[in-house]
């Protein structure tokens, strides 16, 4: 959900942004040491508002063991990314097609525009009360809160990418003979393919977010549950361990995706902005 | 005959032909959700009312109270939480981010904790805010400025720091202090990059406040919607989701303007995120 607007004008960068790892694995350790200390230290932080690292430590290691709320923690974690992975997929799915139909298509923009503005600005977690009216606490009522999340990233991003198709590679297919089908196939997606794997990569993570959102409203199972019980039973670690999953499980998720747009997609990104 | 055809989808539609496409559009969904949800067609009305329903439930929702608030208040109370939050977030983001963008050492000490922070969703903060907070208005607050922040800071970063360095050195060489390069030079190219930051993350404050009034609020458009659903109004439910939509498109619509107006040589105007 998170962007980064790009400077309004691409000049050559002055250095990576990755600074020398030193400072911030100090900092980190600094804020580490400092979390323990105000735990340790009587009369600072309660063990009940703040627990000390090495209880939320201890605390994974039960929950990765024991049952907890109907499930281990891989439990929780197992039934979050299926629900994920079918909403993706079907936001994936639907949304790169749309979305080369609707840059390929223009007549087709007027007439899906009014519809799609007007979803994008429902916030995916305002569909959760209609979602469990229409499933029930099911694992489509999560899908679809995640399809929605992802649905829109999908579709703006490959719509701008193949946009972007310079129209001289599209003249030069057509002289040397192509129909619209293998100028599709051959130019215009490959072209396109790094604006529409962005697409996919904040589709997924908008997606991962939402689900969250969705599984802490409604469900019997997930890593949302896992910390809206937490809260119920008034135990800091639980939610703890269970937001340090979530972020870890989205960072990866990324990570991986990062790594397979390398191997998929060597050639040069086009100098889309993604849109999330 | 057949290069006409395939001229005409591969053409963009001019002005008039996009109004009436868009129109044409609007007046067949709006036509199909009535002829799928009237008595006998297909659509219960418990799935999905009708859409004179919604317009009653709307007008219901307009003239007397609901829930103990009237329509204007709830309204009220969600807009007065995400501006707390996001403000906040702004004060502490806006110099944190120009900070870290301009000194490499904050940068190197602070975007790393960020980095580890990010890929938690604000969403996750809900419980823990809860018990921190208990269910007021103060644990809504408190996550709005956690998903507000990040943009904030990010933006605000990324603007200071792809600054040209072209025009650092020519304001040094023109005699200009640090104090002078960093309002005068820096910020000032910056600001329409500023701006999107701000308006991602007012973007992304909404979103958040209508999950966190799902779980933890007494009043409040989010709120609005989960009763609604619990009591099976569909009718208001949905009036409570379009308001929300409403209210986050005209966020995005005034932010825009305030890019034209505080940045208008900038080209970001035309760009939609």
């Amino acid at each position: 959900m998170t962007t980064i607007a790009a400077p309004m004008a691409s000049r050559p960068r002055r250095a990576p942004l990755s600074p020398p790892l030193v400072y911030g694995a100090a900092a980190i350790a600094f804020l580490l040491v400092l979390w323990f200390a105000a735990t340790a230290i009587p009369g600072v932080v309660s063990n009940k508002v703040l627990p000390s690292p090495f209880d939320v430590v201890e605390r994974f290691a039960t929950l990765a063991a024991d049952t907890f709320s109907g499930s281990t923690l891989f439990g929780h974690a197992a039934a979050s990314l299926t629900r994920w992975l079918i909403g993706v997929t079907v936001a994936v799915g639907l949304g790169v097609p749309l979305g080369v139909l609707l840059a390929w298509l223009p007549p087709l923009r007027p007439a899906v525009t009014p519809v799609f503005e007007l979803f994008r600005y429902i916030p995916p977690f305002a569909w959760v009360p209609i979602a469990v009216l229409w499933y029930g606490a099911s694992t489509t009522t999560q899908a679809m809160i995640v399809f929605i999340a992802a649905f829109p990233a999908c579709v703006i991003n490959t719509q701008l990418g193949v946009a972007q198709v310079d129209s001289i590679l599209l003249r030069a297919a057509k002289t040397l003979g192509a129909g619209a089908a293998t100028t599709l196939s051959r130019v215009v997606l490959p072209v396109a393919a790094p604006a529409i794997f962005t697409g996919i990569r904040i589709a997924f993570s908008n997606g991962w977010m939402a689900l969250v959102g969705a599984e802490l409203v409604v469900g019997k199972q997930g890593l949302g549950f896992l910390i809206s019980q937490g809260q119920i039973n008034d135990s800091v670690s639980t939610i703890l361990v269970g937001m340090i999953t979530i972020g870890a499980l989205g960072a990866l998720i990324d990570v991986v995706l990062q790594r397979v747009q390398r191997l998929l997609l060597p050639w040069k990104s086009a100098t889309t902005r993604p849109v999330a | 005959m057949a290069t006409r055809v395939r001229s005409f989808w591969r053409t963009p539609p001019g002005k008039i032909a996009w109004l009436a496409i868009c129109l044409g559009s609007i007046v067949v969904l709006l036509g199909a959700w009535w002829y799928l949800t009237r008595p006998g067609g297909g659509i219960s009305p418990l799935f999905l009312p009708p859409p004179d329903e919604v317009l009653d439930a709307f007008v219901r929702l307009l003239s007397r109270p609901y829930l103990g608030s009237t329509l204007g208040q709830h309204i009220a109370a969600s807009l007065e939480v995400v501006m707390t939050g996001w403000l906040a977030a702004g004060l502490v983001g806006l110099p944190l981010g120009i900070a870290m963008g301009w000194w490499r050492k904050a940068r190197w000490v602070a975007f790393p904790i960020f980095q580890v922070l990010r890929p938690v969703p604000p969403l996750a903060w809900i419980p823990l805010a809860i018990v921190w907070l208990g269910i007021g208005e103060s644990a809504r607050v408190f996550v709005v400025f956690i998903a507000a922040i990040v943009p904030w800071v990010m933006n605000s970063m990324q603007a200071v720091y792809s600054i040209d360095a072209l025009l650092v050195s020519a304001a040094l060489t023109l005699g200009a202090n640090d104090r002078q390069i960093l309002t005068r030079v820096v910020c000032r190219t910056a600001l329409p990059t500023l701006v999107a930051g701000a308006r991602i993350s007012l973007g992304n404050a909404w979103t958040t406040l209508v999950a966190a009034e799902l779980l933890a609020a007494t009043s409040g458009l989010g709120y609005i919607a989960l009763n609604a659903s619990r009591t099976l109004e569909i009718g208001i439910l949905l009036v409570a989701m379009a308001i929300i939509g409403v209210l986050g498109a005209l966020f995005s619509v005034i932010m825009q303007l305030v890019t034209r107006i505080v940045a208008p040589w900038s080209r970001a105007n035309a760009e939609g995120a």
